[in-house]
């Protein structure tokens, strides 16, 4: 189990991937707005998306858990 | 992470040096039991390189094994050539006691005598406990390789004092100093990746070369940003086009939000500060600021030009920001940039907003070129939230419909008056606005153009 976690506060715009999806390193699985930008939020790690703490509107905290690749 | 050595592989300090430099260049100058130093070419540049052997007494530190690193040194500096240390060592041997810890601090005093006026890296093979962690700390650059594990107090101390339940790994392996404390610079993949890294390093430091621009190509950068002005991006690519090859990067896993990296363009050795507006938007942040400030530091003391890639909306706000010393550790990079004497050119790509333009190297600094590329915008903070800020009696003296279109004709108004390039140019503060397409080209013209300087100043370990 891979968490990928927001680098920063800031509030989540758009959810792109969906459970059970595979992805692969590089590949956008949400993107994030925050200091007036949006920032994309790739996998680092080859993974089946196992879970999605977060949805769209959701703001979230420095550190906070987004999506757990397993 | 948990690869240590293949098998029970325990390679001898020789089978160490003979994989690290060029083939048949090694000679060796001193051997004792427990440590070597050798003469060799690592690709082609003559070097000191020294090692301990770990497999006596776990190549603890002590008077003779240190005053061998001392003779190395004394060499190198007199000689002007750059030092790799290899390293696996318990740190002081604690059956001599004060001895051994006077015998570990003359090797910190002479690796500080040598800083910023000879290149110092350091490659970490195995355990690196106390000294034998200070010690590669005050050197340029850090290596560790998989079985690298780096502290000052181990795992059985910690549970002792703290109660904390940490394994060696966890505490002082590869990923804990390359994402969290930031002392690795590079995590190798292998003993022998470490070594062929080290090697690398020494050859962009050591073998430096002046930018030749008749063989800059240019190449397109037209796609190089996203579409909408909003849209954070990962610089890397942008780097890599700009270089003749992909650079080695240093610190890629902490503090991302700023990229420090080392490579070639037209031939010549040249340090790239970035920042990364898929981390964090690019912001700089208390640890971002302090790696820049020890990267802009390391390239004038060794003589590397520099070429600072801005794009970044601002500093990262926040109580933990503040708490953090955002301002102290700032001030590192403003003192950095400001001291430096080597050749440096800013190049701005979109945004230079606020405190953080000024510390990516602006004209106010002493950046000996600025050039931008047309969409750039420097201001105080971006368009819209300054006539927000300037013009909110006039935006909410109107209706909410008519509201969007005076707000556009304000922006454009303050862009031509505060915010584009071209008054930037008017200013002088940008030197010129170039089209991406032209970028190789325009860096390393400005590169070749200026005067080859070096500050005179050590390396401090920022």
């Amino acid at each position: 189990m891979t968490p990928i976690r927001a680098e920063m506060v800031a509030k989540v715009v758009e959810v792109v991937a969906a459970v059970g999806q595979d992805v692969l390193p590089g590949d956008t699985v949400l993107v994030l707005e925050s200091m007036k930008m949006e920032i994309p939020v790739l996998a680092e790690t080859a993974g089946r998306i196992d879970q999605l703490t977060v949805s769209e509107g959701t703001t979230v905290a420095e550190g906070e858990v987004l999506v757990v690749l397993e | 992470m948990t690869a240590v050595f293949a098998g029970n592989e325990v390679r001898s300090p020789e089978e160490r040096i003979g994989a690290l430099a060029d083939p048949g260049t090694v000679t060796v100058q001193q051997r004792s039991d427990s440590a070597l130093w050798a003469t060799a070419n690592l690709r082609g540049v003559p070097s000191i390189v020294f090692a301990l052997d770990h497999r006596l007494q776990g190549g603890a530190m002590h008077a003779g094994n240190c005053a061998l690193i001392v003779s190395a040194y004394r060499l190198a500096i007199r000689d002007g050539r750059p030092v790799v240390g290899l390293w696996h060592s318990a740190g002081a041997k604690l059956q001599d006691g004060i001895r051994s810890l006077h015998a570990v601090a003359q090797v910190f005093h002479v690796m500080t005598e040598a800083s910023g006026r000879i290149p110092q890296i350091s490659v970490i093979l195995g355990p690196a406990a106390g000294g034998a962690a200070y010690g590669p700390a005050l050197t340029d650059i850090v290596i560790m390789a998989p079985a690298a594990r780096m502290f000052i107090t181990g795992p059985s101390i910690i549970r002792e004092v703290t109660g904390e339940q940490i394994d060696i790994d966890s505490l002082g392996g590869p990923r804990a100093h390359g994402e969290t404390s930031g002392v690795a610079h590079v995590i190798a993949e292998s003993e022998n990746d470490a070594l062929d890294r080290a090697a690398e390093l020494v050859e962009l430091l050591g073998a430096r070369r002046s930018v030749d621009t008749a063989t800059v190509a240019d190449r397109p950068f037209d796609d190089a940003l996203p579409d909408r002005v909003r849209r954070a991006y990962d610089i890397h690519p942008v780097i890599d086009r700009l270089l003749d090859a992909a650079p080695v990067e240093l610190h890629p896993g902490w503090a991302r939000s700023i990229v420090t990296s080392l490579g070639r363009l037209g031939g010549g050795t040249v340090g790239v500060l970035a920042s990364n507006p898929l981390r964090r938007g690019g912001c700089l942040d208390s640890l971002s600021a302090e790696k820049a400030a020890r990267f802009v530091r390391m390239c004038d003391s060794l003589g590397v030009p520099m070429v600072v890639l801005v794009d970044v909306p601002g500093y990262l706000p926040g109580v933990t920001e503040e708490w953090g010393g955002v301002v102290r550790r700032g001030a590192k990079l403003l003192h950095a940039f400001a001291e430096a004497s080597i050749p440096r050119v800013t190049l701005i790509l979109r945004k230079a907003y606020g405190g953080a333009y000024i510390a990516m190297n602006c004209r106010g600094l002493g950046a000996d070129r600025v050039l931008a590329w047309p969409r750039a915008e420097i201001a105080v903070m971006g368009a819209t939230a300054a006539v927000r800020l300037l013009r909110r009696r006039e935006l909410a003296a109107v209706s909410d419909q008519e509201r969007p279109a005076l707000e556009a004709a304000f922006v454009d108004e303050h862009l031509a008056n505060a915010g584009d390039a071209a008054a930037a140019v008017e200013l002088g503060v940008v030197d010129e606005i170039i089209q991406p397409d032209r970028t190789r080209s325009a860096v390393a013209d400005a590169l070749a153009g200026l005067p080859t300087a070096r500050g005179s100043h050590g390396n401090i370990p920022l």
